[in-house]
């Protein structure tokens, strides 16, 4: 376009002879210009997974559409890779023949296990050259940083909440959401509904499958992280007050021993259980499912308030060309930017990640139609990383399997979280040795 | 009370008694076998049903108990919401493509090598009996990484055949039909033989229209095991236009916030539906095949 503007310019001041010449010229330069471009558009690819509501394969090729037409010199791949587990083990085959895809989106909780694998390329000193560390909402930034340093930039983060059935808790005379551990389970007891011992509402579920999770969550209530880069520490007496509280909560027969992650939001929509312990990711599901009114609280807090953060970040491949990383981390920053994030965040329930999002029109038009979307977004201040060590998928499965024999009486809260402890760490030292 | 009945029956009309007892006992033996399979059948059917119900129905009707088990009104724009989540159709016909070409190539070696394995004797032949059955135990992921490796160096990823080829020979299809050939009286070949057939005519005209069940049989197990692959295709495929119908299911079924149910099950229909339709169509030979099979 620029070319031949600066055609008419000067055509107007030269003989029709020269013109031709000059537009013969500029023609084939033109040709020429266009096939180095077509030559130069790095072909870079996205891998991502699908895990919350709205129909986010259509949102993302939208998106990388939009992206492609901006930015002539890049052409990006859009890649459905299933869950979160599935995008995981893609990629890792890719990485194992020497060929991964340029980004990705894994869970935050993977970064240790890339890091493993010496995939991810460091964006550190890229990041320091724009406003991302003044922009972006430090506890999400936090999740992609190991050592000081910056691998990826956050882009879906999400958390657990404390879903409430309005219409339940107006019958039952609650007017507020509990604000605490103990008020959590006088509530529960109180929407705990049994006729003749049979029961037909639980006051309380904790969403199954990822209760790990949540519990996470508890032991950050109580002001523990219960894990570092190289270690758990769930025989800490802080995650052990944790699971006693969800003992207590068991044997005062106000929640279920245990739920599965999907059947327990089916629960509440059912009305089955009056709160619910899941994902943001789940608002947008839950609100148009059920036939009550859904609220929103913080988890209640017990020392402090505390979240563990689900959702992952753009992770961008450390073995690959210059060209390919410059494009990829272009691709990083533009779906991370301001408009393009306060959409996402509209369309799919998982929080902005950078604090101008938060305060576009559109954004601030949507909270106000729906405060409940502002209750992450509040609590998420008090929110970290989710059990980023080596081998997390093991770790996972032992604490669940830790907690799931607490629960139903199998064993002792101390023994089962002691055991836990021992056999994840076990694995990490294994991974780190082999790593080493 | 069916004898009771019968005994008044039989007094009140003395002289029909003996045409009406045995029939009676005859509908009685001839009909025990439904009052057992009916209800199975029912069984069988529900979550069909459910699925075709809830494909249906809103999103807040699904899990409300007080909305009862029909929709109020008919929903059908759940099916083309679902549809319209990933290209449908080229998914349907890349389906039926891949686990078609892996049906042909598999019903081609293993009839190939069963027959070897059968009928010929040569050296190691036992021991590489053994490896194939070996291939039955390794669960498939087990093999993902050397597999993707091999039609990496194809130069087949992202295409139809990298769905294919992994899967055009089947330890477990050898040694079925090795089975059933080895039940294949030696005379009848010998016959053949005689009549100057060679190895492949005895098979064609011999030995593979008497095990038609079994392969009917193993035709069935791996269509449906292929048709409802998830992973592999998942891992070896990046474009939509390589994609199968599994994988449009898998877009409907979010991990983190729960399932869409109801686009969910109207998309399951639609990815049911050819296999179901095949089987009706087909039903009299592949259950007079599961008979035969059974019966050997």
């Amino acid at each position: 376009m620029s070319n031949k503007s600066t055609f008419g310019q000067i055509a107007s001041g030269v003989s029709r002879r020269a013109f031709m010449v000059g537009g013969t010229a500029a023609v084939a330069s033109a040709a020429v210009l266009r096939g180095a471009r077509a030559q130069a558009a790095t072909k870079v690819q996205f891998m991502y997974p699908v895990g919350v509501s709205g129909d986010i394969n259509k949102i993302v090729s939208g998106m990388v559409a939009k992206f492609n037409a901006a930015h002539p010199t890049i052409e990006v791949e859009a890649i459905y890779a299933g869950n979160y587990d599935n995008t995981e083990q893609k990629v890792i085959t890719s990485l194992g023949v020497g060929d991964p895809p340029s980004t990705w989106l894994p869970i935050n909780s993977a970064l240790q296990t890339f890091l493993g694998l010496d995939s991810l390329a460091d964006v550190t000193q890229k990041a320091k050259a724009g406003d991302i560390y003044q922009d972006f909402l430090p506890q999400f930034l936090d999740t992609c940083v190991s050592d000081g340093k910056l691998y990826g930039l956050p882009f879906q983060p999400s958390t657990p909440v404390l879903y409430l059935n309005r219409t339940a808790m107006k019958e039952a005379g609650i007017a507020k959401a509990p604000q605490t551990w103990t008020e959590l389970l006088e509530v529960a007891k109180t929407l705990t509904i049994r006729e003749n011992g049979e029961l037909k509402r639980w006051g309380l579920t904790i969403g199954g499958g990822w209760h790990d999770w949540i519990f996470e969550c508890y032991c950050r209530q109580n002001e523990l992280v219960p894990w570092t880069k190289d270690k758990v520490l769930f025989d800490n007496p802080a995650a052990l007050d944790a699971l006693e509280f969800w003992v207590k909560m068991e044997k005062a027969g106000v929640m279920p021993k245990a739920s599965t992650w999907e059947g327990s939001a089916n629960d509440f929509m059912a009305g089955r259980t009056a709160m619910l312990y899941h994902s943001t990711g789940s608002l947008t599901n839950l609100r148009k499912s059920s036939k009550f009114e859904v609220d929103v609280a913080f988890m209640p807090k017990n020392k402090v308030f505390g979240a563990a953060q689900g959702g992952g970040p753009i992770m961008i491949a450390k073995k690959q060309t210059d060209a390919q990383l410059e494009a990829a981390w272009t691709l990083t920053q533009w779906m991370t930017s301001t408009e393009v994030q306060s959409q996402w965040c509209r369309d799919t329930g998982y929080l902005a990640v950078r604090k101008s999002a938060w305060e576009t029109p559109e954004m601030l038009a949507y909270l106000k139609e729906v405060p409940q979307a502002k209750v992450a977004l509040e609590q998420s201040a008090y929110a970290g990383a989710f059990l980023q060590v080596p081998g997390y998928h093991k770790v996972r499965e032992y604490l669940k399997s830790a907690l799931d024999r607490t629960l139903a009486g199998e064993i002792k809260p101390d023994a089962a979280l002691k055991e836990a402890n021992d056999a994840s760490n076990r694995e990490i030292q294994r991974l780190l040795r082999r790593r080493g | 009370m069916t004898t009771l009945h019968g005994q008044t029956d039989a007094k009140t009309l003395p002289f029909t008694q003996e045409a009406r007892q045995p029939f009676r006992l005859a509908a009685l033996k001839r009909g025990w076998l439904h009052v057992v399979m009916v209800p199975l059948a029912l069984l069988w059917l529900s979550p069909l049903v459910w699925i075709l119900v809830t494909s249906l129905k809103t999103r807040t009707e699904v899990f409300d108990p007080a909305a009862g088990f029909l929709p109020q009104v008919l929903q059908w724009a759940n099916y083309p919401g679902a549809l319209s989540v990933a290209p449908f159709g080229i998914y349907l016909v890349n389906s039926v493509l891949v686990t078609g070409g892996i049906l042909i190539a598999q019903l081609v070696t293993i009839t190939l090598a069963a027959y070897a394995f059968a009928r010929q004797t040569f050296p190691g032949k036992n021991l590489l009996f053994t490896l194939f059955l070996l291939q039955i135990m390794f669960p498939i992921y087990a093999t993902f990484l050397t597999n993707f490796v091999t039609v990496r160096e194809l130069g087949l990823l992202n295409s139809l055949p990298a769905m294919i080829v992994p899967f055009v020979a089947s330890g477990y299809g050898t040694f079925m039909l090795r089975q059933s050939f080895r039940q294949v009286p030696t005379e009848l070949a010998d016959a053949a033989r005689l009549d100057g057939c060679g190895h492949l005519g005895i098979l064609w005209h011999v030995y593979l229209p008497l095990v038609k069940p079994t392969l009917i049989a193993f035709g069935i197990i791996t269509v449906v095991t292929h048709w409802n692959d998830y992973m592999w295709p998942l891992l070896v495929n990046n474009s939509e236009n390589v994609r199968t119908l599994p994988i449009g299911l898998g877009l409907l079924a979010k991990s983190d916030s729960g399932a869409d149910w109801t686009r969910l099950m109207a998309a399951t229909v639609v990815v049911v539906s050819p296999l179901l339709l095949l089987f009706v169509i087909f039903q009299r030979r592949f259950v007079d095949s599961f008979m035969h099979a059974g019966l050997k």
